[in-house]
């Protein structure tokens, strides 16, 4: 009778065991994403995301060269002229942008896969409330228009960013609630957006 | 008689009115400001490394002006050369008159005895803070300098992307500083019930900092003061209460916490001599928060 009950306990402990660590692997699984399957049509729309943005950037080099010049060591006047005259050189340069023209379908689908997977898991849902608790009252999505500037800005995750499409420097990503942001760096003016993001 | 009466009655309608009358901010903020005189806990060391510490600071309200003004009254004892800025240095707008009132203002004294102001980027500053002459950061998002046997990288944790990482590993690489203190504006250890602990960041840098012997971690975004316990060999500080306070917000339960502090603003005060860095935190009343001493460990 009684190595009929420590039997009992014995297999009761091992399946606790067992258990606990299949646990904690899904855990373990979850916390370091496995990275989003890429696809040839994914490879595709990365590669015309890619080239737009570059011809962003190179509008952008354009553009900047007729706009007040700005140097590391510049006054608050100065620095107020140089993102004015940006945002506004900008915006006629690209006149009539739409939501939609970076962010395409294809490449929307990708980014949004990878953001699925970047924020399953326990931690990664406090992540997630993190970005929902930014303070972004205020900021009106619209292409080719300012992001408040009295709005804060979301912090972009480290682990993120990591497998995103990399951007040049003067391109940004962004979150507002559950909608992804691209925008320019210097002029803080949104270039194209995504909504629903975030899963 | 009656006179009598009328006489008592405006008397005391004139003390009542005197009593309850509005009392300008500006007054209010400076009585309840009982400042103590400074008590200096550093040694100030002929050659050291000396320098202040600052957390979101830029809301341009009284409060940060009394740090500012508490700032300079220490400084009479303990002539720091410059002030690390852990970030959101102008909340709610940066047109030129928030440079003035949030940053050149309560600090014009300083600015005035030549003390340099090094920034880092929060979550409320924009990226083209970089340019401005006082913070010189020398238009980069995330930059290296050197001072005495110490060197500081101040970071952008708002978008540490893969280029910042490579840039900070390379850096470090090199680095044969006996000091290396990072700053930035997003902790990876935190007790406030607020932000707390970036784990996403940490997750980054840390192996990072491990790799590379980082001694100290300056960061703020909270709005209280920790120091925490140290973790894996590091020292890491929260400093961001030096123009907004969160009163209230250390979880006193956490098993972070070394020290805390969450009642007023506050101020830091470091000083590196050799292999040992002194610290003091100073409330903005001039109350002695918290100091200590870090020996550095030898390779």
């Amino acid at each position: 009778m009684q190595a009929r009950t420590l039997r009992y306990f014995l297999c009761l402990g091992l399946l606790v065991v067992f258990a606990s660590a299949t646990y904690a692997q899904q855990n373990q699984n979850a916390a370091l994403a496995p990275p989003v399957v890429v696809s040839a049509a994914d490879k595709a729309a990365l590669q015309l995301f890619e080239k737009q943005v570059n011809d962003y950037v190179a509008l952008r080099k354009k553009v900047r060269a007729s706009a007040p010049k700005l140097s590391k060591d510049s006054t608050p006047e100065q620095i107020n002229a140089y993102r004015t005259a940006l945002e506004e050189s900008m915006r006629n340069a690209r006149a009539g942008a739409k939501r939609g023209e970076l962010f395409r379908p294809d490449t929307a689908d990708y980014i949004r896969r990878t953001l699925k997977i970047e924020f399953q898991g326990k931690d990664r849902r406090e992540l997630r409330d993190t970005i929902f608790e930014t303070e972004t009252q205020g900021v009106v999505l619209r292409v080719n228009y300012p992001y408040a500037q009295s709005a804060e800005l979301s912090e972009m995750p480290a682990t993120l960013l990591a497998k995103l499409p990399q951007l040049p420097k003067e391109v940004r990503y962004r979150f507002v609630g559950r909608n992804m942001l691209l925008v320019d760096r210097e002029s803080n003016v949104i270039i194209d957006y995504m909504p629903d993001a975030l899963p | 008689m009656r006179r009598l009466h009328a006489y008592n009655f405006l008397l005391a309608f004139v003390v009542s009115a005197t009593l309850f009358l509005p009392v300008p901010a500006q007054k209010l903020t400076n009585n309840s400001a009982h400042s103590a005189p400074p008590k200096l806990m550093l040694p100030v060391k002929a050659g050291s490394v000396r320098f202040a510490v600052i957390g979101d600071t830029g809301s341009g309200t009284e409060k940060q002006r009394n740090v500012g003004d508490m700032m300079v009254k220490y400084r009479a004892l303990f002539p720091f050369e410059f002030v690390l800025m852990m970030g959101d240095n102008l909340y709610g707008g940066e047109a030129p008159q928030d440079f003035e009132k949030k940053f050149s203002e309560p600090y014009k004294a300083l600015l005035d005895n030549k003390v340099k102001f090094y920034a880092t980027l929060g979550n409320h500053d924009l990226p083209l803070q970089v340019n401005y002459e006082n913070f010189n950061m020398n238009g980069k998002e995330y930059y290296r300098f050197k001072k005495g046997n110490v060197a500081f990288y101040s970071l952008n944790s708002n978008y540490m992307d893969k280029k910042q990482v490579k840039w900070l590993e390379d850096e470090l690489a090199k680095d044969t500083s006996e000091w290396k203190i990072c700053f930035f504006h997003h902790p990876p250890y935190s007790s406030a019930k607020k932000h707390g602990s970036d784990d996403q960041l940490r997750e980054v840098v840390e192996p990072i900092f491990i790799k590379y012997r980082v001694n100290v971690v300056l960061t703020g975004h909270d709005h209280v003061y920790e120091r925490i316990k140290p973790q894996k060999g590091i020292y890491y500080f929260v400093s961001g209460a030096g123009g907004k306070l969160r009163s209230g917000d250390v979880s006193e339960t956490s098993p972070l916490i070394e020290k805390s502090y969450d009642r007023d603003m506050h101020f830091m005060l470091f000083e590196v001599a050799g292999d040992q860095m002194y610290f003091q935190a100073i409330s903005r009343t001039g109350e002695t928060i918290d100091s200590g001493l870090i020996a550095r460990k030898k390779p």
